[in-house]
């Protein structure tokens, strides 16, 4: 601009400066808007997609819960014969050596890849080839039974080792792979220049005499209990003759001469089985209980808590007649039997608590999942060390991985189609549930890796009943971690879900009214000076911390309801009836005096009729705990006393509703003529005797009838009314409310104030009072912008975490009752999600539960979104 | 009842040419719905009356939570003898057992009350004699209440606080029995002293050392790394490292030995106390943080004893699990959490405000993005934690880590929660409402404006720089003021996605690069949760707990009532006529 307008004022004889103006817009103001649009836009689409991709994210963590994992490679060779007297094979967790343990007391060692194979240590067993052979479900630990009668325990492991790759002989011999092996360990290369070395180790410990010298033992199981100082080692043994004989092994350190001794106790389990029908026998680690089963699928259950007491608990079935029995294992934690018949059927049954009298200790074997009929008889079972997965073999070499809980084939295992598929003599699930290693007759072995992270979820499991061992019935039931190994998670959402609706319930229905109530007063009925002090005074609650507000509701306000819980439990009926009566009062007034007090003086009456209602509540709150609940409130939640208070509480709206009703019609319509001719006050006075009298009946008839059900024996208290725990869902239903009666109380007040003042006018220009605009006008107009108040409310309400967290006891129960805990999706995820291991099931499922919460409150919210949209659009139009 | 009312307006119409002759006497009751209109003032005056016994009970315990109270020694009928001080009385239903062992008369007089009577509870102390700290003394058992001007109240910074009598004190090998007040102070000044000394090696010198023995191990790790184990570089990284880990270990050595020399003339000022009870005790002076003979302190000194409390509260660090001492690190981890957010929140959420209302085509598809943008600010808090958790922390931390971090491996540095990632969380969690609060603010800007702009050839990005913003700048603070109250006041996503119940180091320091954004962090409202729910003794932290909550909630209000201010002044000047 600035050249166009200067004159070069050297030059004088041209003519005067011609004003050029230049409509061309600077670059630099072209560039930034350009840069502005662009940055903007780009800017824009990616804080939108951010905050859309959280749903994107949650569902891509949680998908993986449902899917079946997948064989990641399988090989299969030829291994030689190992002279056909292998009694038992093991592979190390790596999947990187297997171990053969044969009869004559001989390791055959073999990489599991290659199966290149070499010797291995031996003990000597004095000659002897062991009768029969168990080895514990964690696998290291081994007992030998021999034709003798003897048996010798022992431990048969494979050491691992890790050492810097310098440190290795020289030398080795390569093995395909890179493993390199000197005849007795396999060392293989880990990353950070290091060999992991492998080696079995095999002990044996002296022979104890079980059975009379010269009674071959024909069968075995071993478990090893007690703690890790003190081990007892405990075996069952079958001899020849069918007897079964229960022995403990403790080993003592002497403390004077720090010698180890061991002593042997064995007794008799009296039977009365053929030794010939025995097809197993099987032990668990407690050595409190222990099975025999028959070919023909009878169990014999014996139980041995008090071993001098030892007898037999239980027979049953466990097969239908005809069925025989083909394989038999305990699942994982030793409480729940697989049971494989000869019509390819495969169950698994359950020892069940279900105090029955048909079994000495009420426990009862139950089928509790049946899993598939293979076609062909299960062989062989190998199951896991640490979840309720198992592998199982069928006649015609196929195999499966299977899940207990869940009941369900997870994989098949492929097998190339040029192996001939032969029964399987050995099987065996990796340490790690990643791999499994297949030896059939011939001696071909088949080897799979596999990956299968989350086998315990399906959308069954999730979201439905499953039948978890110890269970009576299927349940649904949360239970993530515990402290013993052999614990199964258990992983339903429906015990949340059910919580957090519970608690958004019970919240809302507390908020509900109050907030509905309180937003159509502040709208309608206040003066504008004294609404703009109360509305930001409401929706400052809306801003308190609900940390804050969790923490006054468990630690200040639970105490307190603990103790006054009769008198908050009568608050519900007593507070309204106050308030009510006091409306009655107020109507006494003569008309001049009842509109000069319309104003504050109204107000502060509706605080002081609040107060007295309070102050009446807390003085007949112990004597109708004395009078009602047998003194002692708390005492009657758990089932005490007579159930006819809470009947009669039930009753009361009803009776209300009917005494009223029946009421109006009674007085009928001449004496509401009658009323009309009356001044206000002396109505007022009739009204109030009316309303005394009518309110009186409808307590009396909820009282009698509520006696009468209660001397017939009628106890609706149970699934209702639960035992009283100090943290309870009345207290977090009252903190939840504490939050979310603002938000209610802020868009409905909003919605009302939208509507068009014109109606307003033109309805009580038309005469209507104020209550009658109220009810009849705008009510209706705004009432879907009030139907979204309440959708967000609920939103809020089903998202709230802190509250609940501190304010129940976030138990996972499913009965509605107002005070026992709950657990909610939020609380949940935030109790559980610090201490979950990233991308293990409990992580993904504690994603899930987010994710159900985001759809959840995603569609409250768009519902109330759209709503309210529309209702502006109306309101706009009107 | 509004069944009720339903019936009668049809009576109403059928009684019309009836009632018309009587109009003017009376007039029909239920057209006043006076109980509904009571129904609903009484609703409101509830909702008045929960936020105000709210307010004023976190405003009454906290402030008073410093107040030196007097000790009181109580001789219960049994004949114990207790001193405390009294916390608060509260009436409660005494059990079977209680009631039995009363004499006849007190039991006729619980029972004459429905069964309820009082207890007061004390706050004894002497947790190291007693194993306990507060006890509950039922009215029915005292017999007489004391106030002894002798009994001492000490604030010790282990095993919390010591109600009794100061014996004697040892300075320098020379013992003082019944020290004067003069005497008392002086030595406790000098074992103050001598703590302070030590601190600042421990804490300072020592600290910058292990700093420096780690950074050395790292250097070399990452040589490693590079080059591969055995390289020459690898070797010589390694070598460089050790010569200079020994020359720091021999600093650290001749400074610990320092410190321990120090401990020792510490520890050498000794006190002896005894309880009420006459169990004595001696204990080093550098103990004692505070004391008072409360019983005899003067209303100034009150004051001042409240102050020093306050001021402790304020800056200092906690002690004894976060019962005791101050929030400093958890105010300063709250507000660097929400500047930082803000830092995040404000330009990306203005940004897509100004895309959605100023550059988006209007359609059904920006209107299906507004609603879902509203919806987003109705997930709850606790979702986004788990996204903050499994995205921010675990994905992109854990990229950065090996990207960047290989030596620290597997220790995470930015693959585990902090303060980046809890801001950006809350970022992202308060993105929606800055959003709608900028959109609401630039649609209330009048078109005319814009295009009066725009006909005087601005272009559009001028128009929306020099025209528009200025006039939603109000709304957009509003939103953002919105955003940071709810941001400091939000502890659930949190929980999960970096803050800690003590952090050893503040996320800003002297260490270069000054501001740690991977550390994790305290927080004032997980410090609420923490102390009320997760200490030993969740009656010891109470008062803790009260004055936690007051600040956070004085800082929460402050904001939010910021804003709405600044709403109602913009509603004011851009709204229509209403009566």
């Amino acid at each position: 601009m600035t050249d166009a307008t200067s004159a070069p004022d050297g030059a004088g004889n041209r003519p005067s400066v011609v004003y050029k103006r230049d409509k061309k817009t600077k670059a630099s103001v072209i560039w930034a808007d350009r840069f502005a649009g662009r940055a903007i836009t780009i800017g824009g689409f990616a804080v939108i997609g951010a905050v859309f991709m959280i749903a994107v994210y949650l569902v891509y963590v949680a998908v993986p819960l449902l899917s079946d994992g997948k064989v990641t490679s399988a090989k299969h060779y030829a291994l030689g014969d190992a002279g056909g007297d292998v009694m038992s094979t093991t592979l190390d967790e790596y999947q990187t050596m297997g171990v053969e343990l044969l009869r004559r007391g001989q390791l055959m060692l073999f990489q599991a890849s290659s199966g290149e194979r070499f010797d291995g240590p031996s003990v000597d067993l004095k000659g002897q080839r062991p009768s029969a052979f168990a080895r514990t479900l964690k696998g290291d630990d081994i007992a030998l039974g021999f034709p003798d009668g003897s048996v010798r325990v022992g431990q048969l492991l494979i050491a691992s080792s890790v050492l810097p790759a310098q440190t290795v002989p020289e030398g080795l011999r390569k093995l395909p792979g890179g493993d390199l092996t000197d005849g007795k360990a396999i060392f293989t290369p880990v990353p950070g220049n290091q060999m992991r070395r492998l080696e079995p180790q095999l002990t044996l410990a002296d022979p104890v005499q079980v059975a009379p010298a010269g009674t071959p033992i024909r069968f075995i199981d071993y478990r090893v209990g007690g703690t890790s100082e003190r081990p007892v080692q405990i075996f069952v043994t079958v001899d020849e003759k069918g007897t079964v004989r229960l022995s403990m092994s403790f080993s003592q350190v002497n403390m004077m001469t720090g010698e180890m001794s061991t002593t042997v106790s064995s007794l008799e389990i009296p039977t009365s089985i053929a030794g010939d029908d025995i097809a197993a026998l099987l032990l668990n680690t407690a050595g409190d209980r222990t099975i025999v089963a028959s070919h023909d699928g009878t169990v014999h259950r014996f139980d041995t808590r008090d071993p001098a007491h030892a007898h037999l608990a239980e027979t049953t079935r466990i097969l239908p007649k005809g069925v025989t029995l083909t394989a038999l294992a305990y699942l994982n934690g030793e409480n729940s039997l697989i049971v494989g018949g000869s019509d390819g059927s495969l169950s698994i049954w359950a020892a069940i608590d279900r105090k029955s009298t048909g079994t000495t200790d009420g426990i009862v074997l139950t089928k509790i999942h049946d899993i598939a009929n293979t076609g062909a008889p299960i062989t062989r079972i190998a199951v896991s060390q640490r979840t309720r997965l198992f592998v199982a073999a069928d006649e015609k070499g196929e195999i499966g991985l299977y899940h207990g809980t869940t009941a369900r084939r997870v994989l098949t295992l492929p097998t190339d189609a040029a192996v001939k598929q032969q029964q399987v003599e050995t099987l065996i699930l990796a340490p790690r549930d990643d791999g499994a290693l297949a030896i059939s007759h011939d001696g071909t072995v088949r080897l799979w890796s596999f990956s299968v992270p989350h086998p315990e979820t399906t959308i069954q499991s999730l979201f439905g009943k499953v039948w978890y061992e110890g269970y009576p019935e299927p349940t649904y039931a949360w239970q993530s971690t515990a402290a013993s190994d052999s614990f199964e998670p258990k992983l339903s959402l429906v015990p949340l879900i059910f919580g957090t609706i519970k608690g958004a319930f019970f919240s809302l229905l507390f908020a509900v009214p109050i907030a509905l109530l309180a937003a159509i007063y502040t709208a309608e009925f206040m003066h504008f000076r004294i609404r703009a002090v109360v509305k930001p005074v409401m929706e400052l609650m809306a801003s308190l911390p609900s940390v804050v507000i969790g923490f006054v509701v468990a630690l200040v306000l639970s105490p307190i309801v603990e103790n006054w819980i009769a008198a908050v439990v009568i608050a519900f009926g007593v507070i309204p009836l106050t308030l009510i009566g006091a409306s009655f009062l107020w109507q006494l007034l003569p008309q001049p005096w009842a509109l000069r007090l319309d104003g504050v003086p109204k107000l502060v009456a509706f605080f002081v009729a609040l107060l007295a209602g309070l102050w009446l509540t807390m003085s007949l709150g112990p004597v109708v705990e004395h009078l009602f609940f047998a003194g002692d409130f708390k005492a009657w939640t758990s089932g005490e006393g007579s159930a006819a208070p809470f009947i009669f509480l039930l009753l009361l709206p009803l009776s209300f509703m009917l005494v009223f009703g029946v009421g109006k019609r009674l007085l009928g319509s001449n004496y509401r003529d009658g009323l009309r001719r009356r001044e206000y006050h002396v109505a007022g006075a009739y009204e109030l005797v009316r309303w005394i009298a009518f309110t009186v009946v409808a307590l009396v008839v909820a009282g009698l009838v509520a006696m009468l059900l209660g001397k017939t024996g009628f106890d609706a208290r149970g699934g209702i009314v639960d035992t009283y725990v100090q943290r309870n869902t009345l207290i977090a239903a009252f903190g939840i409310a504490f939050a979310v009666i603002p938000i209610i109380y802020s868009i409905a007040e909003d919605a009302l104030g939208a509507v068009p003042e014109h109606l307003r006018s033109a309805s009580l220009g038309c005469g209507a009072t104020k209550w009658q605009t109220a009810a009849w006008v705008i009510l209706p107009t705004a009432g879907s912008g009030i139907f979204s108040a309440i959708m967000i409310g609920l939103g809020r309400a089903v998202g709230e975490t802190m509250i609940i967290v501190m304010a129940t006891g976030n138990t996972p129960v499913t009965n509605w009752s107002l005070f026992s805990g709950l657990r909610a999706l939020s609380a949940n995820i935030n109790v559980e999600l610090p201490e979950a291991v990233k991308d293990s099931s409990l992580y993904r499922t504690l994603f899930l539960c987010g994710l159900v919460l985001f759809v959840m409150t995603f569609i409250l919210n768009t519902l109330a979104e759209i709503v309210r949209q529309r209702f502006r659009k109306r309101a706009a139009q009107l | 009842m509004v069944d009720m009312v339903g019936g009668e307006m049809k009576m109403n119409t059928k009684a019309t040419g009836i009632a018309a002759i009587n109009r003017h006497k009376g007039s029909d009751l239920t057209a006043r719905g006076e109980p509904m209109v009571w129904a609903m003032g009484g609703s409101l005056a509830l909702g008045l009356l929960m936020i105000t016994a709210f307010l004023g009970l976190i405003f009454w315990n906290g402030l008073t939570a410093f107040w030196p109270k007097p000790i009181e020694v109580v001789t219960t009928v049994d004949g114990r003898v207790i001193a405390g001080e009294p916390v608060r009385t509260e009436s409660y239903k005494p059990s079977a057992a209680d009631l039995s062992s009363l004499p006849a008369e007190a039991r006729a007089k619980i029972e004459a009350a429905g069964g309820m009577s009082e207890r007061t509870l004390y706050r004894i102390g002497n947790f190291d004699f007693y194993s306990n700290d507060f006890e509950w003394l039922p009215v029915f058992s005292v017999k007489s209440v004391a106030e002894p001007k002798n009994l001492m109240l000490v604030e010790r910074s282990e095993w919390g606080v010591f109600i009794g009598k100061i014996l004697s004190i040892a300075v320098d090998g020379k013992t003082t029995v019944n020290p004067p007040r003069a005497e008392l102070d002086a030595a406790d000044e000098q074992a103050r002293d001598l703590r302070a000394r030590r601190q600042a090696i421990e804490r300072d010198k020592v600290g910058v050392i292990n700093h420096a023995i780690n950074a050395e191990r790292l250097k070399a790790r990452k040589a490693v790394l590079a080059h591969g184990e055995g390289s020459p570089e690898a070797k010589a990284a390694e070598d460089a490292a050790a010569t200079e880990t020994a020359r720091l270990t021999k600093d650290f050595d001749r400074l610990s030995a320092e410190a321990l020399a120090m401990r020792g003339k510490e520890e050498a000022v000794r006190v002896k106390v005894a309880e009420i009870g006459g169990q004595e005790r001696d204990f080093a002076l550098a103990n004692f943080v505070r004391y008072y003979a409360a019983n005899d302190v003067s209303f100034f000194q009150k004051v001042g004893i409240y102050l020093s409390r306050w001021w402790e509260f304020l800056t200092d660090e906690p002690r004894e699990a976060n019962t005791e001492g101050g929030v400093w690190p958890a105010i300063f981890g709250t507000l660097v959490m929400t500047i930082v957010m803000s830092v995040l929140v404000a330009p990306f959420g203005v940004i897509s405000a100004l895309y959605l209302r100023e550059y988006a085509k209007q359609g059904t598809l920006v209107s299906l993005v507004r609603i879902c943008v509203n919806n987003l600010a109705g997930v709850p808090s606790i979702v986004y934690g788990v996204f903050g958790l499994g995205f921010f922390a675990y994905v992109l931390g854990g990229s950065i880590d090996r990207a960047f971090f290989p030596e620290y491996l597997p220790n995470p540095t930015f693959g585990t929660g902090g303060l980046l990632w809890a801001s950006l969380t809350l970022a992202l969690l308060t993105v929606p409402v800055v959003i709608v609060s900028t959109e609401e603010a630039l649609a209330a800007v009048p078109r005319s404006m814009r295009e009066g702009s725009l006909a005087c050839g601005a272009s559009k990005w001028q128009t929306i720089k020099w025209i528009v913003l200025p006039r939603a700048m109000p709304g957009i603070m509003t939103g953002l003021i919105l955003a940071m109250a709810r941001g400091a006041g939000e502890v659930a996503p949190l929980m999960i996605v970096g803050v800690v119940k003590l952090a050893p180091e503040l996320p800003l320091d002297g260490v270069f690069p000054f501001i740690h954004l991977e550390r994790s962090f305290m927080h004032l409202g997980f410090h609420i949760y923490d102390v009320g729910f997760q200490s030993r003794n969740s009656e010891a932290g109470r008062s803790m707990v009260f004055v936690t909550a007051l600040v956070l909630m004085v800082l929460v209000l402050a904001l939010n009532t910021f804003s709405i201010n600044v709403r109602n002044r913009l509603k004011r000047k851009f709204a229509g006529d209403k009566f």
